[in-house]
């Protein structure tokens, strides 16, 4: 029984005397959440995004802090893995906002987890900006909720518009995962934007797949069989490459394009020639950029050893946009909840802010109007900007 | 090993009543000092949300802070009350003890949700957590019926979760929210809540006529034909919501109501625990029982095996339903992803780590996977090493779960604990 008092207060006297900020008083810190999948389907988005964030914070931490209202603060990353999944993304969410106080959020990135996490952002009144997710429904009436790219609304036509002006083509075919929530989503919206071009019937096969397959051999003969001048699918990085490599196998001549999902580093890792020569529309090309984004592109390749996709790109333009509205709001009151509207009022009124993925102004909705880039994928399997296309 | 017997031998005085009280003051002292004192004086930023760990993985510095602050706070209160108190609360036990036993329950039970209720409202991100856990533990319990009382290896768990979801959801957001999908509430959302439990309910029978789609072929076969089918069943369910463009296909369904608070959590999870501990101890989870150790044996011993079978695999699917319809309230969104293969590797997780045949083991699955899951956070990729190293090991040593095969026994659990009953 001694023996143990003993042992408890020992234990006690140890915490207390080597507790390195024992007794020393709270400090307001400016704290940033990052939000993203660091494990599960996409760890590749998820380590794009924490690069882009470390970047970010060396960039303040060399100019001593963030300047608000003429005082210098002191700037912390929280990021949290969100496992890729939804209620993994909304836990990250409430913890980072109840437990971190974070005056802002970056992510999630994909919709599937940024839908529901906007939620809980938007029910704790701190803002969140999600760089890539395409979703409607993420940013819809949520004051709080913002997003770094344009929407697939946007994005569809796009597309469309270019093949038509550039191939002259009437009849497309398109391939995309049922079962994911992008790719479905921006299919349904190329179909319509291309048959109000060339007239119902005009898109010749539209053939789905499910998550996870490999073979897509049946579809692909179809779309063969079918007439089709042009295939779009719009799927990611995994997909891409089996996609590509099985169409040409069974025979398939006529260009494929792709969309903003393509724009990963490993696409052409995996696809190799048979990708070159393709085109897909994004959010930034990376090759021939100039001025801050390629400043931007060659840091990123210097410190990780590549260059960096578009989620990459969309996390910086992101993180700058709150550091820009923290900046906006003028003077920090360390009471957090007032801290985040004014950040949030801040962020509404950014006006044409000039971001390495384009310039761009809010809607009330909280989406950004802004530029969408056609990329070719060039002879030695660079993303080589095209044509751009604005709203 | 002395110490230790020593320690097990002190407490063994203390009533669960006593425990309670322990936290309780352990839970108030955090609640009125632990923000602005103890949390500050020992330099951490706030209250360390799940008992430090999440700040401890980020920083190891805090280390100290955080034993200091586990031990203020939780460690020496609550053995120092709970032995304390001993001169009363064995007592009031013992009084209890004399009431009815469901009296008795009730009582604890009230006042353990009060504990949990002020320890989770301390913090909103705990309140997620218990949240999660509690739904987690009806999951684990239903498919244990299932898996360990009827000892089939049913893998068709999140489709019934997927079923009661979306059926709850359709029927909230139809009649008591104005949404996109179903346009304007056709009932006043104020009766919303109070509906509520008959959405839930709908959603859990919505998923036990759906188990009857797996049942009526697959109960000809066992063992690993079962688990085809039944994982076929899986993906049945998840690509039919994929394709039904009227709830929101893979896009997902958003914006149902916040009816699920804490307290209804709560309360579904006990009702789960006690309806499916009466079901497993009756006579049909006896026969059961029985059915799983030797089918033939039974039959010729007058049980009904189909009709058995039958009823247990509803029952489970039916309690997946409701847990499902919580789940897709708490998140207020549910795609068909959610209800996929990782949906149907944590139930599992939880249900074998915990133990098979036992309802305490399911909540302990439960809540552990859980837990660990969110302390471990900081770790990323680690994570996803530590937790299956701990569950091999559970497998090695333990094939069955840390607690299998033993039922509870809420008597001998509230028991008043006098000196006589210390034994030897």
């Amino acid at each position: 029984m001694k023996k143990l008092a003993c042992l408890v207060v020992v234990a006690f006297a140890f915490a207390m005397v080597f507790s390195p900020s024992a007794f020393s008083a709270r400090k307001t810190i400016i704290k940033i959440g990052i939000n993203a999948p660091m494990t599960g389907d996409i760890p590749k988005v998820g380590e794009g995004s924490k690069y882009a964030a470390m970047l970010w914070l060396e960039d303040i931490e060399k100019a001593g802090g963030l300047e608000v209202g003429g005082k210098k603060y002191e700037v912390e990353l929280v990021i949290e893995d969100n496992e890729s999944k939804a209620e993994s993304a909304v836990k990250a969410n409430t913890k980072m906002i109840t437990q971190d106080d974070v005056l802002a959020i970056i992510g999630p990135q994909s919709s599937k987890q940024a839908v529901p996490a906007g939620e809980v952002a938007n029910k704790y009144k701190t803002v969140m900006i999600s760089p890539w997710s395409t979703n409607p429904a993420t940013t819809l009436d949520r004051p709080y909720v913002f997003r770094g790219c344009f929407l697939d609304p946007f994005q569809g036509p796009v597309i469309a518009n270019f093949i038509t002006d550039e191939f002259g083509f009437t009849k497309a075919a398109v391939l995309y995962d049922v079962a994911s929530d992008y790719p479905k989503g921006l299919a349904e919206v190329f179909k319509a934007a291309w048959e109000k071009k060339h007239g119902a019937g005009s898109v010749v096969a539209y053939q789905s797949f499910t998550t996870k397959d490999t073979d897509f051999s049946s579809q692909l003969t179809q779309i063969v069989r079918s007439g089709a001048e042009v295939l779009f699918t719009p799927q990611y990085y995994n997909e891409v490459p089996l996609i590509v490599r099985q169409a040409k196998e069974l025979g398939w001549k006529g260009p494929i394009v792709g969309s903003d999902s393509w724009g990963s580093a490993e696409t052409v890792e995996l696809c190799g020639e048979a990708c070159y020569g393709l085109y897909f529309s994004s959010h930034y090309a990376a090759a021939g950029a100039k001025g801050a984004t390629k400043a931007f592109i060659d840091r990123y390749t210097d410190n990780y050893g590549y260059i960096p996709d578009d989620v990459a790109a969309l996390t910086w333009d992101a993180l700058r946009l709150a550091q820009q509205a923290i900046q906006d709001a003028g003077k920090l009151t360390g009471k957090i909840e007032k801290d985040r509207a004014a950040v949030k009022d801040a962020l509404t009124n950014i006006k044409n802010f000039s971001g390495i993925t384009g310039n761009m102004t809010f809607t009330p909705e909280g989406d950004p109007i802004k530029c969408a880039v056609i990329v070719k994928i060039n002879d030695s399997g660079e993303y080589e900007f095209y044509k751009s296309s604005c709203p | 090993m002395e110490i230790a017997r020593k320690f097990k031998n002190m407490f063994s005085t203390v009533p669960m009543l006593g425990w309670l009280l322990g936290i309780f003051t352990a839970v108030l002292i955090e609640y009125y000092w632990g923000y602005d004192y103890i949390s500050y004086y020992l330099g951490l930023p706030k209250i360390p949300v799940l008992f430090g760990t999440l700040i401890m993985l980020k920083d190891p510095m805090m280390i100290p802070g955080v034993i200091g602050y586990d031990l203020i706070v939780y460690g020496i209160p609550i053995l120092l009350i709970a032995k304390a108190s001993n001169f009363f609360t064995n007592p009031v036990a013992a009084f209890l003890e004399k009431t009815p036993l469901w009296l008795s329950a009730m009582i604890h039970l009230i006042f353990f949700y009060g504990v949990l209720h002020l320890w989770a409202g301390i913090n909103d991100y705990r309140v997620l957590v218990v949240k999660l856990t509690l739904i987690s533990i009806i999951l684990t319990i239903s498919i244990n019926v299932i898996n360990g009382y009827q000892g089939e290896f049913s893998c068709s768990h999140p489709g019934f979760m997927a079923i009661g979801a979306y059926v709850s959801s359709i029927i909230t957001l139809y009649f008591f929210v104005a949404d996109k999908t179903f346009g304007a509430a056709v009932l006043s959302p104020a009766l919303g809540p109070w509906l509520f439990p008959f959405a839930l309910l709908a959603g859990g029978i919505a998923a036990s006529l759906g188990s009857l789609l797996v049942a009526i072929p697959s109960f000809r076969t066992r063992g690993d034909y079962l688990a085809i089918i039944s994982l076929a069943f899986m993906f049945i369910i998840k690509s039919a919501i994929e394709n039904l463009n009227v709830i929101g296909g893979a896009r997902g369904m958003g914006g149902q109501p916040d009816y699920a608070p804490l307290p209804i959590i709560f309360i579904w999870t006990m009702l789960c625990i006690w309806v499916v501990h009466n079901f497993v101890t009756s006579i049909m989870g006896k026969a059961l029982n029985a059915v799983r150790d030797d089918e033939a044996a039974s039959e010729s011993m007058t049980v009904k095996t189909r009709k058995t079978k039958m009823t247990a695999f509803m029952f489970g699917a039916f309690w997946a339903g409701i847990a499902g319809g919580l789940f897709a309230h708490v998140l207020a969104y549910i795609n068909p992803g959610m209800f996929s293969i990782n949906r149907l590797a944590e139930i599992l997780a939880m249900v074998y780590f915990g133990g098979l045949n036992s309802i305490i083991g399911s909540i302990v699955g439960a809540v552990t996977i859980n837990v660990l899951g969110e302390a471990l956070r900081p770790l990323e990729l680690f994570k996803w090493i530590i937790i299956p190293l701990i569950l091999i090991l559970v497998m090695i040593f333990r094939p069955y779960g840390l607690i299998s095969f033993k039922e509870i026994n809420a008597k001998r659990l509230l028991r008043a604990k006098h000196k006589r009953e210390q034994g030897a």
